[in-house]
């Protein structure tokens, strides 16, 4: 949330220079953003574990049988690399908003919606694949940025906060998916709520072809380097920033603060629509009842833990690591598979507090 | 006929109205004395495990209470040890408390779900067909006002939230009072949950409370950090969702999942319609001495 602060806490060179190297680690860790980041991932894991040991099992054996889950196959390898993608995209949806001041929590309602749009447009599109893919995928986008429309104009025209707004559309949106496949577009041989699967010639190809992870994946990764470019080199990366920090001095320097916090919310919940177009057309062909995990959720850590478009990367492989990883986990150890979301508010928590500590040492320390 | 219909309308909107009050109280109170508790579904759905967990492990809906209200407290004082004592963004907190809150009560629902998948004892209604909920719910909003508006630490407590730098210089321990309130406002949300499970519902869920903490937050924007008028407003999304339930019982050829929206579109009406609702000012702003 806070800036990174490069540059303004001075090094205290003398000082440095004659403590071993442990020591300069741990300033580093403390001091630097990516430090903090990491601080909090590995403070979390730790918790994790030993809430692992409540149920009776071995902390060691959970991490093990966590990872045997994520990696062991190329099946499971696949399906990590492909969840990776999504919980990034989820990640962007909150990061690209929040840079501009509003923080989009909305993300579920908008994966969901993005994921039956998709499913509608390429199950009834007629046409050569590559034209219903794109079409597709769009319309998910366009589902998505429709979710956040009513969050967006009450902020910008009646001051209400996104933090009520957005949680509000994300339960409405999931009882409309849910009014939708158990009524106007359930499959009619199927006994529980879903779509009709996918025609095989409109699902997402696969990219390497023999390797099994499709298009979206590479996709994701495209995304996430044009959100860094943009953000990073360009006027508009610029305007977000000053949005995002300074509301007055945007405005006084002549910004439409308006456009620019409506293009970026736009973008992240089209960005979130994607994410669940890209798992609908590439994984699951369908939308069904408890089709989706909380991922709007996960998006939350990532983006904090993140903190850029590339930092989300990482950060969403743990966490996607942890979500393959735990059915097998709940397997081999016991432990109920509800652990590895204690993980979505704990690095959260402790990055905030982290970085709020270090701004009342710097404080006190008289910097 | 008719008026026997809205007896049980109204008794179904109180019921469905009596956890968001408790809520909103708490809400309400915090961000009165100057904290943003958005973490407050989080502390909710803590309270409505505990409560469970109290029944059913105590075999005795005393118990329940007790245990809610140790939730609460150990609720606040975290919320209280981040929010209040480490200058943060309390939206930021608030958020992650209840992905947290989230996590943890499907995890120890999960660790205990042999004892706790049944349903306990309906409490029987003690006035008028009012659960002692609902009775308790109204007496602590007219206590609330009171305190607030007309006592001399309520007036502290409100200085508190309107000028943080003004109320220390007249003396108050801003820091000692917000961690003081922090406190009782999440017992208050830990017993909202408990008025849902225990007074409603019967049974824990994962994420039963399904946004009930966020629609007390529209409740009290809506209701301008009034008490009273903050119970108004949650018995306008009772009602609403009494008449979803009540649209879903009779069907009426729509699929049950339109009705459930209900709630949740008026909450964003009401949003729309409270707009630019000026709260206290100093509402969310970390406190650091100068």
């Amino acid at each position: 949330m806070e800036g990174s602060n490069k540059g303004v806490v001075p090094l205290q060179n003398g000082l440095e220079i004659t403590k071993s190297q442990k020591y300069y680690s741990i300033q580093w860790l403390w001091q630097s953003q990516v430090g903090i980041s990491i601080l909090s991932l590995i403070l979390s894991l730790i918790l994790l574990l030993s809430m692992s040991l409540i149920s009776g099992a071995q902390p060691f054996a959970v991490l093990a049988s966590l990872f045997e889950g994520a990696f062991k196959g190329k099946h499971s390898i696949v399906s990590t690399i492909k969840e990776t993608a999504i919980i990034s995209l989820a990640g962007l949806a909150v990061l690209i908003p929040i840079r501009a001041g509003f923080f989009n929590i909305g993300g579920q309602g908008q994966i969901e919606i993005g994921a039956l749009t998709a499913v509608i447009v390429a199950s009834n599109l007629q046409g050569s694949p590559a034209v219903v893919i794109t079409a597709a995928l769009i319309a998910a986008m366009a589902g998505g940025a429709l979710t956040v429309v009513v969050p967006l104009f009450l902020k910008i025209k009646r001051g209400a906060s996104e933090v009520t707004t957005t949680i509000m559309m994300n339960l409405a949106c999931i009882e409309l998916v849910s009014a939708m496949i158990t009524g106007v577009l359930k499959d009619p041989s199927a006994f529980y709520g879903t779509t009709r699967v996918i025609p095989e010639a409109n699902r997402l190809p696969f990219f390497p072809q023999d390797l099994g992870v499709h298009i979206g994946v590479w996709i994701t990764l495209i995304i996430a380097l044009i959100a860094y470019w943009v953000m990073k080199r360009t006027v508009f990366g610029i305007y977000l920033k000053a949005v995002g920090s300074n509301r007055e001095a945007a405005k006084a320097s002549g910004i439409f603060m308006n456009q620019v916090l409506g293009v970026a919310v736009l973008a992240g919940a089209a960005l979130a629509g994607l994410a669940g177009g890209i798992q609908a057309m590439g994984v699951t062909y369908k939308v069904a009842e408890g089709w989706s995990k909380t991922w709007g959720f996960t998006g939350i850590p990532v983006a904090f833990l993140g903190g850029n478009s590339l930092g989300v990367i990482p950060v969403a492989f743990l966490l996607a690591i942890l979500e393959t990883g735990a059915r097998h986990m709940q397997a081999m150890t016991g432990v109920p598979s509800a652990l590895v979301y204690v993980f979505q508010g704990i690095p959260v928590l402790l990055f905030v507090c982290l970085s709020a500590m270090r701004l009342l040492h710097k404080k006190t320390s008289g910097a | 006929m008719m008026e026997s219909w809205l007896i049980d309308l109204l008794l179904a909107a109180l019921r469905a109205a009596t956890p968001l009050i408790f809520c909103a109280l708490g809400i309400l109170m915090a961000e009165r004395a100057g904290v943003l508790h958005i973490g407050v579904e989080g502390v909710m759905l803590a309270g409505a495990l505990a409560a469970i967990m109290g029944t059913v492990l105590g075999a005795n809906p005393w118990a329940g209470i007790l245990s809610t209200m140790a939730a609460g407290i150990i609720a606040g004082i975290i919320l209280a040890f981040i929010s209040v004592l480490l200058p943060t963004d309390q939206v930021v907190i608030g958020i992650a408390f209840n992905l947290f809150s989230l996590g943890v009560t499907s995890f120890i629902f999960r660790i205990l779900a042999k004892q706790l998948q049944v349903l306990i004892p309906a409490i029987p209604p003690l006035l008028f067909g009012l659960s002692p909920f609902a009775l308790v719910a109204i007496v602590i909003t007219l206590a609330m006002w009171w305190f607030l508006f007309r006592t001399g630490p309520g007036l502290k407590l409100r200085s508190v939230g309107e000028n943080t730098h003004a109320a220390h210089a007249s003396g108050i321990n801003v820091v000692y009072l917000r961690f003081a309130v922090l406190i009782i406002a999440s017992v208050l949300a830990a017993m909202g949950g408990a008025a849902l499970t225990m007074g409603w519902v019967r049974n824990f869920a994962d994420n039963v409370t399904l946004g009930r903490g966020f629609i007390a937050l529209a409740a009290v924007y809506f209701g301008r950090w009034n008490p009273l008028l903050a119970m108004g407003a949650c018995f306008i999304f009772g009602v609403g969702e009494a008449l979803a339930f009540r649209g879903q019982a009779t069907g009426a050829g729509l699929n049950p999942h339109y009705f459930l929206m209900v709630p949740y579109i008026l909450t964003l009406l009401v949003v729309g319609i409270a707009g630019q609702a000026r709260g206290p000012r100093d509402a969310g702003k970390p406190y650091l001495r100068r």
